[in-house]
């Protein structure tokens, strides 16, 4: 009897993370849907523009970059912090991001953070990232753990925030708050 | 080649200027390079994109050095532009210090540090061809130059493909942030060295450049692997290096670049600074196998 109570427990406690991981995984991808709706939506507000290209002449890049930059902030004026990433998004990539944090090693990527040059860069959707700045880096054992993004966008931790970017116009375009947790 | 750490105060003398240096570990006094016929030379500079009168005295310590050393290109370890990235800041920090080497024909292989912009990548002298990350062969060596500001599995994948695949008798991977590095102002990126090292020991890497902190250091073969710092070429941070038993020979008190030749089983190098005082040289012998590295480096990689 005994053996059969714990099969159904361990049944049970094996369903009810399945519906976890389910739900886990319906949120990655509706993220990764919004960030696609973003890639599509950036490469219509681009349309016309030359893309940047190693023949353009030096310069040009800072102002081609200025001018994409201008177009996807026109093409999504409304745009707000949790746009792309909801609080629920949000969460998810915490936890993320917490897995990242407590595996083991992790004291090695909790030192990357610590390296990081402390620049102060306020965050606002559509705004470019300031070129006078260093450009915080992402540690890769955080990448290896968080979805996969298209070419066009990329992660940065910029304070303890988690920043969408737009890889080539370098503007912002979302963020997720408090995504790192407060340095010990 | 055996080096022991050790403090030497040597006093170089550049003009009528008597500088005081401090550097880490034993000069080679008699190196000279081969410079065999069918070698491949270059020369590298990291943290280079000030646009200061330092920059300026390094790139003339190149020309200098071109004339007894002809190398045909160079690399570049990040933050090859510090600051604006208007017209006139890639002028003064790059078309104007390398003036000379650029007109003699000097090709120029960046890779991205984390004061640059990456659109960097596609400013054609830089020859990145908008990549990221990218690969080149001259001669038996196979240079990967890496994104180390955004090491995403994709381009660890890349790595791992093209590695692979390389016939090349030397590969040799730079990026800006180092694995190995005793300056006190970051020191080693652990997180990165983690994700990194055992596919560079994997397959066989034989060198592994880098810049990011202001000085230069040679370190001790690490897992069969031979590793430079070089970021002072523009940049400097005195007397940030703090030696520990991993270093070979430091510099931090100037600034410095590096000239390499690589024949068939040998690396020859000597690094120079502002004042064209060599402040480290030597050979090092093409590692024979990564057999020995083999089981270490597939246990890190699972």
């Amino acid at each position: 009897m005994m053996p059969a109570v714990a099969m159904v427990s361990i049944l049970a406690v094996m369903c009810a993370e399945q519906e976890r991981v389910n739900a886990d995984s319906a949120i990655i991808q509706t993220f990764l849907t919004r960030v696609n709706d973003y890639v599509k939506l950036r490469k219509k507000a681009l349309q016309g523009l030359p893309a940047p290209s190693h023949s353009m002449k030096r310069g040009d890049l800072l102002k081609e970059q200025q001018r994409m930059a201008e177009r996807i902030a026109v093409a999504r004026p409304e745009a707000k912090q949790g746009d792309i990433c909801s609080p629920e998004i949000a969460a998810e990539l915490r936890r993320l991001i917490g897995i990242s944090l407590n595996s083991p090693g992790a004291e090695k990527l909790r030192a990357s953070f610590r390296k990081q040059d402390k620049a102060p860069t306020p965050l606002k959707v559509n705004a470019v990232f300031p070129d006078r700045l260093p450009m915080p880096t992402a540690p890769p054992t955080l990448l290896i753990n968080l979805p996969q993004l298209p070419p066009e966008v990329d992660y940065r931790f910029v304070g303890r925030a988690l920043v969408l970017r737009d890889t080539t116009a370098g503007s912002i375009i979302d963020f997720v708050p408090d995504a790192l947790p407060v340095p010990q | 080649m055996r080096r022991i750490p050790t403090f030497i105060l040597p006093t170089a003398l550049c003009g009528a200027a008597a500088l005081l240096t401090l550097a880490y570990g034993q000069p080679d006094a008699v190196f000279s390079f081969p410079l065999q016929v069918d070698s491949v030379r270059f020369a590298i500079i990291g943290d280079s994109g000030t646009g200061d009168a330092k920059q300026a005295a390094v790139a003339a310590q190149m020309v200098r050095a071109r004339s007894q050393f002809p190398f045909g290109f160079v690399l570049m370890m990040g933050d090859n532009i510090y600051g604006g990235h208007s017209n006139a800041d890639l002028k003064r920090k790059f078309d104007i210090p390398y003036g000379d080497l650029l007109s003699a024909g000097v090709q120029f292989y960046a890779c991205l540090g984390n004061h640059d912009s990456e659109n960097e990548r596609f400013y054609a002298p830089f020859n990145m061809n908008g990549k990221r990350y990218y690969n080149f062969r001259k001669g038996n060596v196979e240079f990967f130059a890496l994104d180390s500001n955004y090491m995403d599995p994709g381009q660890l994948d890349w790595l791992i493909q093209q590695l692979a695949v390389s016939t090349a008798g030397w590969k040799i991977c730079y990026f800006h942030h180092p694995l190995y590095s005793n300056a006190r102002f970051h020191g080693p990126d652990l997180d990165l060295r983690q994700r990194l090292e055992p596919i560079l020991m994997k397959f066989s890497v034989n060198a592994v450049l880098s810049g990011h902190e202001h000085v230069y250091e040679r370190l001790q073969k690490q897992h069969g692997i031979y590793y430079f710092v070089l970021g002072n070429s523009g940049e400097l941070r005195p007397n940030d290096l703090r030696p520990s038993p991993q270093t070979a020979k430091g510099f931090d008190t100037g600034r410095a670049f590096a000239l390499f030749e690589v024949t068939g089983d040998q690396l020859y190098f000597k690094t120079i600074s502002e004042n064209g005082q060599v402040v480290d040289s030597g050979s090092l012998p093409k590692q024979p196998t990564a057999v020995a590295w083999l089981g270490r480096a597939e246990q890190l990689l699972r």
